[in-house]
């Protein structure tokens, strides 16, 4: 089956994205496809490229980043909710002038309608929320 | 079949009333994360319904320390079970 979780809970401030993270692993290791993991709300904060844990603790973003390497699985960020919260990629940080980019690749910015189009085009949506 | 997903104490929200107001008859419910303190003895009123539909998630259960305290009624499955609870749903719904 084709699966999509949709992780609404910031990193370190609900259970949401570690719940999410468990349950991604589980579902690849059943044989499914994750196709899809769209970060909304707080869950934005899971894309940000500089965030730097305790080393003996678990990383979240390198977490999901190493489930696309594995699986092909699409970071998909809404940007209405990333802009709000200061995660911008190269583009939309050069497009409002700031400084720096926080969001790179895997991860990508995109609008609602790819939320939708994940509803309709996999087989389970899964949501995962603070 | 929906499977419904609770991840609320019952004891702190009524969003378990709001789950259960929606299930339909065929419907199940698993506890996930603070939901999973709905599956002590103390609540169990609350789900006399739901006899062989109630299911609460063994990780987050054995986190808080609560995996010898369930009541009989709910039935516990672990993180591959609960992939298998949404193989077998037609589609998930998630209360927070």
């Amino acid at each position: 089956m084709r699966y999509a979780l949709l992780v609404q809970g910031g990193p370190y401030s609900s259970q949401a994205s570690h719940s999410a993270l468990r349950f991604a692993r589980a579902v690849v290791e059943r044989g499914h496809r994750l196709d899809t993991v769209f970060f909304y709300h707080d869950g934005v904060y899971n894309a940000a490229r500089l965030a730097a844990p305790p080393q003996d603790e678990p990383h979240l973003g390198d977490a999901w980043r190493m489930l696309h390497d594995e699986h092909g699985t699409e970071l998909l960020v809404c940007i209405a909710a990333g802009l709000r919260r200061g995660l911008l990629d190269e583009r939309e940080a050069a497009r409002h002038g700031k400084a720096g980019h926080s969001l790179e690749p895997p991860f990508e910015l995109t609008g609602l309608g790819q939320l939708v189009e994940a509803g309709l085009s996999h087989d389970r949506l899964i949501t995962f929320s603070p | 079949m929906i499977l419904h997903l609770l991840n609320r104490s019952p004891a702190t929200a009524g969003t378990v009333d709001d789950a259960l107001a929606a299930m339909g008859p065929d419907d199940r419910l698993l506890l996930i994360e603070d939901g999973v303190l709905g599956a002590l003895p103390a609540q169990a009123s609350l789900f006399t319904g739901l006899a062989g539909r109630l299911f609460a998630l063994r990780e987050d259960l054995a986190a808080r320390g609560l995996l010898e305290r369930c009541a009989e009624q709910a039935n516990i499955v672990d993180v591959e079970g609960f992939v298998t609870l949404t193989e077998e749903a037609d589609k998930t719904v998630s209360w927070f």
